[in-house]
């Protein structure tokens, strides 16, 4: 991708038009038939056409650690937590609404092992001895907070950029304004780690109230990598050829009086889609041809991480497709949700989800894939410094961590920071509208300039807020 | 600078607001009054009504001709699924193609009309409107036992063709309107359809969210404009202000969302009232001793969610006895309330002592007074009403600014009149205010928004083609006299949908052929209407077509929800789940039932193409579909073909398409009744592939 727009006249009825021709998968027909991968800001109605500025990252891999990683205890070391725990929280902070009302328990310490590493040194606790591996190509950002106190709402908020439902999916606003560069597969691919619903289910990679061809698709490791890729039973190859063939001949028969109709000739190339679509999703999910240290690396052979692995690995062969945006739940159904056994939870889900995203980071690099792929940890809210159940922590919306790593982030740097006690985010606060600012913004997307209209009314991915991190680039 | 002195501009109060508005603004075409224009002349030869006539006059202007008429089969096929949502039986098409008469057309749009199925296909029109769902959304999407009990309502109110002013009276303010009617107390659903997440503890936002969504639906789906640009700010291109904004929401400000409401004429509702206030009153001492043993007790050990995570001030709100809480600490306290469960059976074993005997004691004293009680009054659930005859204060965010009910500026709106209703209602009539105003004959936007949205429906696109924003954001009507012509035409005629969508209908305009080539060439969009529209089926039809044409549809009306997957019923009759939408309605772009929705997404996705080939619920109809064929035409294959077809897709079989279908049977078959009999089923399952289908011109 070069930076370069290409300015549509009539961008209202080429956008119309690519909606009903079968654009497969989000735009699919924008990269096969007009510009080749570059549809920025062209809305049903052409709201903006001049350029946005050179992308750093051409796609996206969004590990979704979902139910809430706990920030004093992986990334944000606090001293002063284990100083007063047991106590109330001091007189002077702030008290936050929480999910369970804990603003009053106890403050619980965090017994990890903290050590700084690579050349920068930064703070990672023992939890997460493989991403540590990997924090030169790191920006931790540790001042993140968002509004949806519940589950439900801060993975919508994550997601959608607001807790209540309805807007469109990150992944669904870059596949809107950036296409796919593989007509044959989704844009935006979601996978999750078990069989668990994520929160929310589909919901959180819907197109909201856009058309529903630029929803994020799941995929599932196996058979049958999405729904109704294989034949029913009882229908051959040969019978379904057939059938598609007399489809297309009836179709053509009922074109013929009817010429013009752009949607009639559309919907007979979405057949055909959907028949080189079955070819090459297969190989999209067989791994057959990875080699055995590669797979190691994502922990196969390991049973507490092989699953997410097994979607990390899926991941890095989709992205090579084509795939702009993938969003990997980890822990999926909540997992991360510790309000009570914190040790015994995140160690859990560490060993789960540490090896396969160290390994993501690892085997991106040797490919030289990192350079241009951005890659994002985080769950939909952190949690609290104050107990719950003896044990456990309450959800922390207020302030929390999250890291980035290539597609033009400077690794190796630690930005912004929350209180003493990690409640309250003080320093570089970034609200999720500007994380997603930041993300469309290294994506070359300014984030207030991509326009959706519905209902008539200019709709952008940071609902008229947000203001991308630019620094991140820098460090 | 500015915003200080609009905070100025708010205090000196509304009459000022005017001055803000530029000329421009205030003769924006959709806030002048409807005009009554003259019929023009033009296009004598082909106006079958006066509609015709403007059609005309604008395909003059743009040097266009109509197409021809469409042949019979393509009318009653486009007929039957705008007006029921349902193709045309063979019998339905035979029939009409051998009625000679000449007002044979007519009479298969009234025979439509008259049909219990025509409220069933505008039901989705509507529902989409004020985003209708049997469930809550958020994480758990709890379902909503009673919401269905709405979706009838609607269904009924457009079968009955109640008048269009009565239905929106109904939903703003049954409750004030007319208690002792039970339909127009259900109406009042209409406040009950957004999300809500049950376990927020943070309970006064979600009260603020919920204003917030009735207030932006009621300007989406009545008034046709986007009010919640306003909320935060005022209207960056309509001249709406953030004030406007909280004068239309402070209409809904006293609403309390009950789990059930009394059904009862003013008259029985004043005697249950004044029987309950003399049992109030002789019993208050008794309770409010109860009430200081009990509640502790209660809150000691709650269910559900608990009482203990609340915020203090919240808790403070829930421990106030509901005589002494506000208005607002009433809505906020039972939105809490629903969180929590409590247990009086357990007030036995948890009191003791001294405590103990006088709670015993104070129970036996209570009994006495029992003989002074009401008669219980019949109930309603999941309904809305207000939460007294006192409006809690409407604040402006971040300003602190109170402002009363009015109605929008830029239309002259003064502030409100109320007329509480009588005390028996406990409600302010803020609501029945703001019915009585969108509902005026003279309203510019209400009869037009509506009419529009008909349009829509029957002609592919609104004469406005933004059909829920009539501000500067939507386009402006390409027909304005038309569209004036039918709001003017809707309101005389008493606000009946079924007369002015007959008058669409039975229009030359509407009845002309998809094929048009100079109007496809130089027309894309079809503005000036010289052809049909292509339309592919809605979501409904979709799946409702499938189950018609292979004779499993079930068509009993009414009732809870059914799991559309598992179930034969009309799609309208199934429950809308907003976590879990049926995977056949989602691929063809039903809504998400989260937001207003006026127009759906029409897509032409792979991802339908693969559903429709291999899902195997797509198939058993194709499977089903071709024994019904063996069953009437026994070990006849020309004549189940053609059956086919006459089913599927309304048409006679043309011969070329004959002599494929039988080449792909001997092809697919080994001559033997088993396999020619699974071959028909593959042939079947390529018809419901079809475009022929999928389509209706």
């Amino acid at each position: 991708m070069n930076g370069d727009l290409h300015n549509f006249g009539g961008a209202q009825s080429r956008r119309d038009w690519l909606l009903r021709s079968g654009a497969g998968f989000g735009a699919v027909a924008l990269s096969g038939l007009l510009a080749k991968d570059n549809a920025l800001g062209q809305g049903p109605t052409p709201s903006f056409l001049k350029p946005h500025f050179v992308p750093r990252a051409k796609r996206v891999i969004f590990l979704f650690m979902e139910g809430g990683p706990s920030h004093m205890d992986l990334f944000d070391p606090k001293p002063l937590l284990n100083k007063l725990a047991g106590q109330r929280l001091p007189e002077s902070f702030k008290r936050p609404i929480t999910a369970m009302g804990e603003a009053e328990s106890p403050l619980l310490a965090s017994p990890r092992l903290w050590r700084r590493h690579g050349q920068t040194g930064t703070w990672v606790s023992d939890w997460l001895p493989h991403t540590a591996e990997c924090v030169d190509d790191i920006a931790v950002i540790r001042s993140c907070w968002t509004n949806g106190i519940n589950h439900s709402g801060g993975v919508c908020q994550m997601n959608t950029g607001q807790p209540l439902a309805g807007r469109p999916s990150l992944g669904s606003w870059v596949n809107y304004g950036l296409g796919t560069e593989n007509e044959n597969l989704p844009a935006f691919v979601v996978m999750t780690d078990t069989k668990a619903t994520p929160t929310n289910g589909p919901r959180n990679w819907s197109a909201g109230f856009m058309p529903a061809a630029y929803q994020g698709v799941h995929i599932h490791p196996g058979a049958e990598p999405f729904r109704y890729l294989n034949l029913p039973k009882g229908v051959t190859p040969e019978i379904h050829r057939r059938k598609l063939e007399i489809l297309q001949r009836l179709n053509r028969n009922h074109q013929a009086t009817r010429s013009h109709q752009s949607e009639l000739e559309a919907r007979i190339r979405s057949y055909e889609l959907a028949y080189r679509m079955q070819a090459a999703a297969p190989e999209v999910v067989d791994l057959s041809r990875e080699t055995e240290a590669t797979k190691r690396l994502y922990g196969f052979g390991n049973k507490l991480a092989e699953p997410f692995g097994r979607c990390c690995l899926l991941a890095r062969r989709m992205i090579e497709r084509g795939v702009r945006f993938v969003q990997i739940y980890h822990g999926a159904g909540s997992k991360w949700d510790s309000h009570s056994k914190m040790e015994e939870n995140h160690s859990r889900q560490c060993l789960q989800s540490d090896l396969p995203t160290a390994g993501l980071l690892k085997d991106l690099k040797s490919r030289g894939l990192l350079d241009d792929t951005l890659v994002i940890w985080g769950g939909e809210f952190g949690r609290t410094p104050m107990s719950e159940k003896g044990d456990g922590r309450d959800h922390n919306p207020t302030g929390f961590t999250m890291w980035m790593a290539g597609g033009g982030v400077q690794g190796g740097q630690v930005i912004g920071a929350t209180d003493e006690l990690g409640l309250w985010a003080t320093e570089d606060r970034l609200h999720v509208h500007d994380l997603h600012a930041t993300i469309l913004h290294l994506l070359g997307i300014h984030n207030l300039d991509l326009i959706y209209h519905y209902k008539g009314r200019p709709e952008n991915p940071t609902i008229n807020e947000g203001t991308a991190f630019t620094k991140i680039t820098i460090g | 600078m500015l915003p200080r002195l609009a905070i100025l501009w708010v205090m000196l109060g509304g009459s000022v607001f005017a001055k803000e508005f530029s000329q421009a603004d205030r003769e924006w075409w959709a806030f002048l009054p409807v005009t009554k224009p003259a019929v023009p002349t033009v296009g004598t030869n082909w106006a079958l009504n006066e509609l015709d006539h403007f059609v005309a006059r604008k395909l003059e202007t743009q040097n266009l001709s109509p197409a021809k008429e469409a042949d019979r089969r393509t009318l009653i096929r486009r007929l039957s699924f705008d007006l029921t949502g349902l193709p045309p039986s063979p019998e339905q098409i035979a029939e009409f193609l051998a009625d000679r008469s000449p007002d044979a057309y007519e009479k298969l749009v009234d025979r439509l009309l008259d049909s219990p199925h025509y409220g069933e296909r505008l039901a989705t029109f509507w529902l989409d409107l004020v985003r209708y769902a049997d469930s809550d959304g958020y994480r758990a999407d709890h379902y909503r036992s009673d919401a269905w009990r709405y979706r009838d309502y609607v269904i009924r109110s457009f079968n009955a063709d109640k008048p269009y002013d009565r239905f929106v009276r109904e939903q703003l303010a049954g409750d004030e309107i007319d208690p002792g009617n039970r339909d127009a107390l259900i109406a009042t659903m209409y406040f009950r359809h957004g999300i809500y997440e049950h376990n927020q503890r943070d309970v006064e936002t979600q009260w603020a969210e919920m204003l917030a969504d009735v207030t932006n639906v009621t300007g989406d789906a009545l008034l046709g404009l986007g009010l919640q640009c306003a909320r935060c700010h005022d209207h960056k291109f309509d001249p709406i202000t953030q004030r406007d904004y909280y004068r239309i929401q402070s209409f809904f400000s006293p609403l309390l969302q009950r789990a059930s409401m009394p059904v009862g004429t003013l008259e029985q509702r004043a005697a249950y009232h004044e029987k309950q206030t003399a049992w109030e009153e002789a019993t208050e001492a008794i309770r409010a001793r109860l009430h200081a043993i009990e509640q502790p007790a209660l809150l000691q050990k709650t269910t559900g969610e608990g009482f203990d995570k609340f915020i203090d001030k919240i808790k403070t709100m829930i421990r106030k006895r509901p005589q002494d809480r506000t208005a607002y600490e009433r809505q906020i306290a039972e939105l809490s309330e629903r969180q929590f469960g409590v247990e009086p059976a357990k007030l036995e074993q948890r009191l003791k002592g001294d405590a103990k005997l006088e709670w015993q004691r104070l129970r036996e004293a209570l009994k006495r007074f029992d003989t002074l009680k009401p008669k219980p009054l019949a109930q309603v659930k999941f309904v809305a009403s207000d939460a007294g005859p006192v409006a809690p204060p409407t604040l402006i965010p971040k300003t602190g600014v109170t402002v009363e009910p009015g109605f929008l500026s830029v239309l002259g709106g003064a502030s409100a009149k109320i007329l509480p209703p009588p005390a028996a209602l406990q409600s302010t009539g803020r609501r029945t205010a703001l019915a009585d105003w969108i509902t005026r004959p003279n309203h510019p936007l209400t009869a037009r928004v509506l009419v529009n949205r008909l349009w829509q429906q029957h002609f592919g696109r609104g004469l406005a083609a933004n059909t829920s924003d009539f501000g500067k954001l939507g386009e402006r009507p390409t027909h304005p006299e038309l569209l004036d012509w039918l709001a003017a035409r809707f309101v005389a005629d008493g606000w009946s949908l079924k007369k002015i969508q007959r008058r669409m209908v039975i229009s030359a305009t509407y009845r002309q052929r998809a094929a048009n080539p100079s109007s496809t060439e130089r027309d894309p969009a079809n503005v000036w209407l010289a052809r049909a529209p292509i339309r592919r089926l809605g979501a409904e039809q979709v799946r409702d077509a499938l189950l018609a044409v292979s004779d499993e549809l079930d068509l009993k009306a009414g009732g809870a929800g059914v799991v559309a997957e598992k179930s034969t019923r009309r799609s309208v009759y199934r429950r809308v789940m907003r976590n879990s939408p049926d995977e056949v309605l989602h691929a063809f772009d039903v809504p998400d039932h989260i937001s207003h929705m006026p127009q759906r997404s029409v897509t032409t996705t792979p991802t339908q193409s693969l559903l429709l080939l291999n899902s195997g619920w797509i198939r058993e109809r194709a499977l089903a579909l071709a024994k019904r064929l063996a069953k009437r035409y026994p070990a006849d294959t020309g004549a189940q073909l053609e059956a086919a077809h006459e089913l599927a897709l309304s048409q006679a079989m043309p011969a070329s398409d004959r002599a494929d279908a039988l080449a792909f049977i001997g092809q697919s078959s080994d001559g033997s009744a088993a396999a020619t009999q699974a071959a028909l089923a593959e042939y079947c399952h390529v018809l419901l592939n079809a475009n022929a289908f999928l389509y209706v011109d």
